[in-house]
């Protein structure tokens, strides 16, 4: 087993490791934190296989946003930050049970899937930039072009459900929210 | 501006570094036209919100979105006419008609025309009772402010003001827009984009009720939650597809598929799980759990859209993806979604019986209409050259343009029949509709008696080619099945017929609001072609036999 | 990119990297030093200038005391977030100078050895550095959250909001002097710069964009509303004390460095020697250009500290609506002409005459737009509605457009 095996198979340990502790902790924002482990133990693997772009990118947008907007929403919202037994129900023992089973499947299929591959070292030029910005303006130029309408048509869904009240573009800042004022 | 002046002074200056070339990726505008069309509707949408003022802006917005619509159709017959020429691949004589387009992302072909021009008009039906503003005395079905609280008194400022969501044109334009591409991919790539694009649109607009908004909340939390699930199943089994054979695409599947290259555990697990997927669309037994909750929730205009278009969407893109890149596995799939055919037939059936809601009635009965299109699915009869027996896709294609029409024009009257409290669902409450109007309950009776499959009606001749084309396919234990629910489930739709008509209404009973010009057309329309489609069937399901067999 | 990075022997790579360290912890000293020599300056007084030559040795006492301090771990903080927030915002602050390029190969003295003056070169070497930054995002908040105080939990939040919302610009910023360069790595950008300009010249618009957005990223003055002391006591430090607030001082300075070598690496050609200085042969070779490149770098840290001493805070929301909508969309236009140009030129490009008629017309749609009146919104305002001045018994001024009411009227 190379140097690069072992790491990765390190790294997919934490991954996993992590991605436990975070659907079992009790802590939502800790869960927050465990899932940014295992973000970045995924970069960490994209690395090893060559994919540095996407490795960074993923550090960049997962890590670097996402959850930091999950852990905003958390703390915005009335979501209960620390723990508490109303999130934990009795039916964690049966939700326990079933992840078990398509774990444990899934596993299986993996495994029947791809034993006895091993990871095979960077070839040049696969998971570079300009091979992804090749692939994506090329190949997949469709599916990208429309994956920015499912942004956009979100945009706009995210503001036909918050926006309140009639257009106050100007409004001053602070401004009492519509029930107040009455 | 200036910016663009600038970045040319400054180009100017500087002779350019060598970049990595990047050649341009070949794009097809003229067969894409619909597509794009449909597109640039959408973002026209965006821009009307961002800058009508609001008085105009309804009207605008439907406005765009018919004209875009009509456009996108017009663009269809077009690209039906010129970009349709018979291709031929090695090893079969079948028909098929059509070329891959955008660098092999989407394949234009028969099927996919003859889904386009269903998608278009039953979205365009729909846009006909989206902006219906008749019934809620001159404000649309939809709630005048999602964010404000369910019954508090934000809500009834909106509605004195007369504040409208406009958003919802849009919205459905990018969910028609994904509906387009989701069967014409020739890609999982590209079906999973489509399938996000066509579901968070709708997500959206199933909790926009203006109506029981707690329900309709509900049922959009209930949609979004159960949709983004089977989205990841689907995902799930694209990477374990891409695992087997290395590629997403539907050809390079097959023949993988058919040269059994790796082990075949990978295969099924990813076929099972892409299955999920878009057996959730469908709402196919055992993946229904959502229909009844959400089409009772939405807004009734959405609820059509979704229960026609998403239904040509997912049975278009379940075709596809079964019959070209999973074709080599039949014997594998083959047997499970006869189990999935006749479950579903068989539940939607059943507990239709019991249901005393007019839309759970209807959600009902989408399952086991989903189940009947199954059949001629599980059959997968692809035909033979030369002969004119009807072929499942043909088969399911025709159903799906029988059973949109009726399935509209049954949620059109449902918008209808009103009281003080908004539409009426409890069934008990529709007795003696037949005495109040006798024109409504009559068509309303034609779109059962063609749900139930009577001769005369478009839904005979729809069962009649499903279950041909089943047969066809040698899946006979389906035809039986089939035949024995459509009789269960006619028993329902009779006594539906018989309570409009012959049963004593319950107190005042129920009021039938006079519709704008719109409702009235969607009623008129969908009427007719259920009508004409029973009689005079044969170029509609030519048009769908010429369609031939999907490209790949 | 550099064909040593990658092969080189362990010993040099661990040199490189304890003397990066070492530069930057002497580095903040010096620019706490200078921060306050300067702010001195433009107030009229002398500053520290007691202890050691001109006065150099203050930061380090004041270090030293920092560190003696009592060391205060609040009863609901949530222990070992707390402890983790300060490291997690520290260490992102170094690690993004892994990258950073201080000067050409050198030899290393008494050795043969030949090395790069930067510690290792990636590819996508800018993303790396914007990647690792945006990890500190969470020292900082997660020390708001785990403070258990409400001071804390805002400033983590404004923080949080203010930061990624100036990523966005920052790395948009970024992607036309990618497009110049035609490469993400540092050391390449500035091998591009040494063949053309300094992209601060063709690219004004980026670097003025990168400027505000750098500002606003490091929580600096006139954007450093995450501690604001007016609102919020010390924002998301408030709780801290002892080495753990150095800890996030430290983290401070590193970053206002870090973004200033950014913006020296990219858009005043790094490590190179500037113009006057470039004459001279040996300007490039040897050591000299790490003392041009720390020269550059003082440029920015001294425009921090410009900024600080003359401008007001920004309030928070007008600050995060010049970022959405102001400063976003005028990157994402200026990325789009760079763009379009460039693909004209690539494609075999316009004469004069066509690039003078298409500016010019885009110039006078532009005016056109500008000088079409903003319709004013047909709101209800419009007739002032009345407020009850005592609504519920309680005093509540008038809303703009509101008249007020008498409850005897």
């Amino acid at each position: 087993m190379s140097m690069v095996e072992l790491t990765f198979l390190m790294l997919s340990g934490v991954a996993v490791f992590s991605a436990l502790l975070a659907v079992s902790t009790t802590q939502v924002v800790h869960a927050a934190l465990w899932l940014v482990l295992t973000l970045g133990a995924i970069a960490g693997c994209y690395l090893l296989i060559g994919a540095e772009f996407i490795a960074w990118v993923q550090v960049l947008i997962y890590i670097g946003a996402v959850v930091v907007l999950l852990l905003f929403a958390l703390m915005l919202t009335r979501a209960p930050t620390g723990p508490d037994s109303a999130t934990t129900t009795s039916n964690r023992n049966v939700a326990a049970a079933v992840s078990v089973l398509v774990a444990g499947g899934l596993a299986a299929i993996m495994v029947s899937g791809f034993a006895g591959e091993r990871l095979a070292p960077p070839r040049g030029g696969v998971g570079s930039a300009a091979s992804i910005g090749d692939a994506i303006f090329g190949t997949w130029v469709l599916p990208f072009e429309i994956l920015s309408l499912v942004l956009l048509a979100a945009l706009v869904g995210a503001i036909v459900l918050t926006r309140r009240g009639p257009e106050r573009d100007n409004g001053a800042p602070g401004d009492v929210p519509e029930r107040a004022q009455h | 501006m200036t910016a663009l002046t600038g970045a040319v002074l400054a180009q100017n200056a500087l002779s350019a570094a060598d970049l990595p070339q990047i050649g341009a990726p070949a794009i097809e505008y003229g067969t894409l036209s619909p597509v794009l069309a449909i597109t640039a509707t959408a973002l026209i949408g965006v821009l009307v919100e961002a800058g009508a003022p609001r008085r105009a802006r309804f009207g605008l917005q439907s406005a765009v979105a018919i004209v875009g619509i009509l456009a996108a159709l017009a663009a269809t017959v077009w690209v039906s006419i010129h970009d349709l020429g018979k291709v031929s691949f090695e090893g079969t004589d079948l028909l098929a008609r059509g070329k891959t387009v955008a660098e092999g992302a989407l394949v234009v072909d028969g099927p996919t025309v003859f889904l386009w021009g269903l998608l278009l008009v039953f979205a365009l039906v729909s846009m006909l009772m989206f902006a219906e503003r008749g019934l809620e005395g001159g404000l649309s079905g939809f709630t005048g402010q999602a964010a404000v609280a369910p019954g508090g008194a934000g809500e009834r400022e909106a509605t004195m003001a007369g504040i409208e969501h406009t958003e919802i044109f849009p919205l459905a334009m990018f969910a028609l827009l994904g509906m387009m591409v989701f069967p014409a991919s020739n890609d999982l790539l590209t079906m999973f984009v489509a399938l996000e694009v066509l579901s968070l649109p709708l997500y959206l607009l199933c909790g926009l009720a203006r109506r029981r908004r707690l329900l309709s909340q509900e049922a959009a939390v209930k949609y979004f939650l159960l949709g983004a699930f089977s989205s990841a199943f689907f995902l799930y089994g694209i990477a374990l597809v891409y695992g087997y054979s290395g590629s997403f695409t539907l050809a390079a599947i097959d023949t993988a598929v058919s040269n059994q290259i790796a082990g075949q555990n990978l295969l099924l697990a990813g076929m099972a799980l892409i299955s999920v997927g878009l057996l959730f669309k469908v709402s196919a037994v055992p993946f229904q759990a959502w229909t009844p909750d959400v089409y009772q929730g939405a807004p009734t205009a959405v609820t059509a859209f979704m229960a026609a278009g998403t239904k040509v969407a997912a049975f278009g893109a379940l075709l596809r993806v079964f019959f070209v890149g999973f074709g080599g596995a039949q014997w594998d799939w083959r047997p499970l979604m006869m189990i999935v055919a006749v479950l579903t037939m068989v539940v939607g059936a059943v507990v239709l019986i019991r249901q005393t809601d007019v839309k759970r009635m209807l959600a009902y009965s989408a399952i086991a209409h989903s189940g009947f299109i199954l059949t001629a699915f599980a059959g997968a009869y692809e035909g033979s050259a030369g002969t004119a027996t009807i072929t499942s896709v043909s088969a399911v294609m025709f159903y799906l343009a029988v059973y949109g029409f009726s399935t509209i024009g049954a949620f059109a009257i449902a918008t209808l029949v009103r009281d003080g409290g908004g539409e009426v669902g409890h069934l008990a409450r529709w007795a003696g509709l037949g005495r109040e109007s006798p024109v409504l309950a009559g068509v309303f009776a034609l779109f059962m008696l063609s749900f139930a499959g009577i001769p005369l009606t478009a839904g005979f001749m729809g069962k009649w080619t499903v279950f041909s084309a089943a047969w066809s396919g040698y899946a006979w234990p389906l035809v039986v099945a089939g035949v024995l629910t459509s009789a269960v489930a006619a028993y329902f739709y009779v006594r539906v017929i018989v309570l409009m008509f012959f049963a004593d209404p319950e107190g005042d009973g129920p009021t039938v609001a006079v519709p704008s010009v719109m409702t009235s057309a969607v009623i008129a329309v969908t009427a007719a072609v259920t009508i004409v489609l029973g009689i005079v069937p044969g170029p509609v399901l030519d048009l769908a036999q010429n369609a031939g067999t999907f490209v790949r | 990119m550099n064909g040593l990075f990658g092969t080189e022997s362990w010993w040099v790579v661990i040199a490189k990297a304890v003397l990066i360290f070492l530069i930057l912890v002497i580095y903040t000293l010096f620019n706490i030093w200078f921060e306050r020599r300067v702010v001195a300056k433009m107030q009229h007084r002398i500053g520290p200038n007691v202890h050691g030559p001109f006065g150099l040795l203050q930061s380090l006492a004041d270090g030293v005391k920092l560190a003696l301090k009592e060391d205060i771990v609040p009863t609901a903080a949530d222990k070992v977030v707390y402890v983790l927030a300060p490291i997690l915002a520290t260490i992102p602050a170094f690690m993004a100078w892994a990258v950073i390029p201080f000067g050409p190969e050198v030899r290393i003295p008494f050795t043969d050895t030949v090395t790069p003056l930067q510690l290792t070169d990636l590819p996508v070497g800018v993303l790396y550095i914007l990647a690792v930054t945006s990890i500190g995002i969470y020292g900082i908040v997660l020390a708001g959250w785990s403070s258990g105080s409400t001071y804390a939990l805002l400033g983590g939040m404004r923080s949080s909001a203010q930061m990624i919302s100036y990523e966005v610009a920052m790395g948009l910023a970024f992607v036309s002097v990618f497009m110049y360069a035609g490469s993400m790595s540092t050391a390449d950008i500035v091998a591009a710069q040494a063949e053309d300009m300094w992209f601060a010249l063709p690219l004004l618009p980026s670097f003025v964009i990168y400027l505000i957005a750098m500002v606003g990223e490091t929580n600096r003055a006139p954007f450093d509303l995450p501690e604001a002391e007016g609102e919020l006591v010390g924002g998301f430090h408030t709780e801290y004390s002892s080495l753990k607030f150095a800890l996030f001082f430290l983290a401070e300075y590193v970053n206002m460095v870090t973004v200033s070598a950014l913006a020296t690496t990219l858009f005043l050609g790094g490590w190179r020697a500037p113009w006057p200085i470039s004459l001279w042969d040996g300007a490039n070779s040897g050591y000299w250009p790490v003392l041009w490149f720390l020269g550059k770098t003082l440029i920015f840290i001294f425009v921090f500290v410009w900024l600080r001493g003359t401008l007001p805070r920004m309030r928070y929301d007008q600050f995060m609506k010049f970022g959405w909508k102001v400063l976003i969309p005028a990157a994402l236009l200026w990325t789009m002409a760079v763009a379009v140009v460039r693909r004209i030129r690539l494609d075999g490009g316009m004469d004069q005459q066509t690039v003078l008629i298409v500016g010019g017309i885009a110039v006078t749609l532009l005016l056109v737009i500008a000088f079409i009146p903003e319709r004013k919104q047909p709101a209800d305002d419009e007739e002032p509605a009345e407020t009850d001045a005592f609504a519920g018994g309680y005093p509540v001024p008038p809303m703009p457009g509101h008249q007020e009411t008498r409850p005897d009227a």
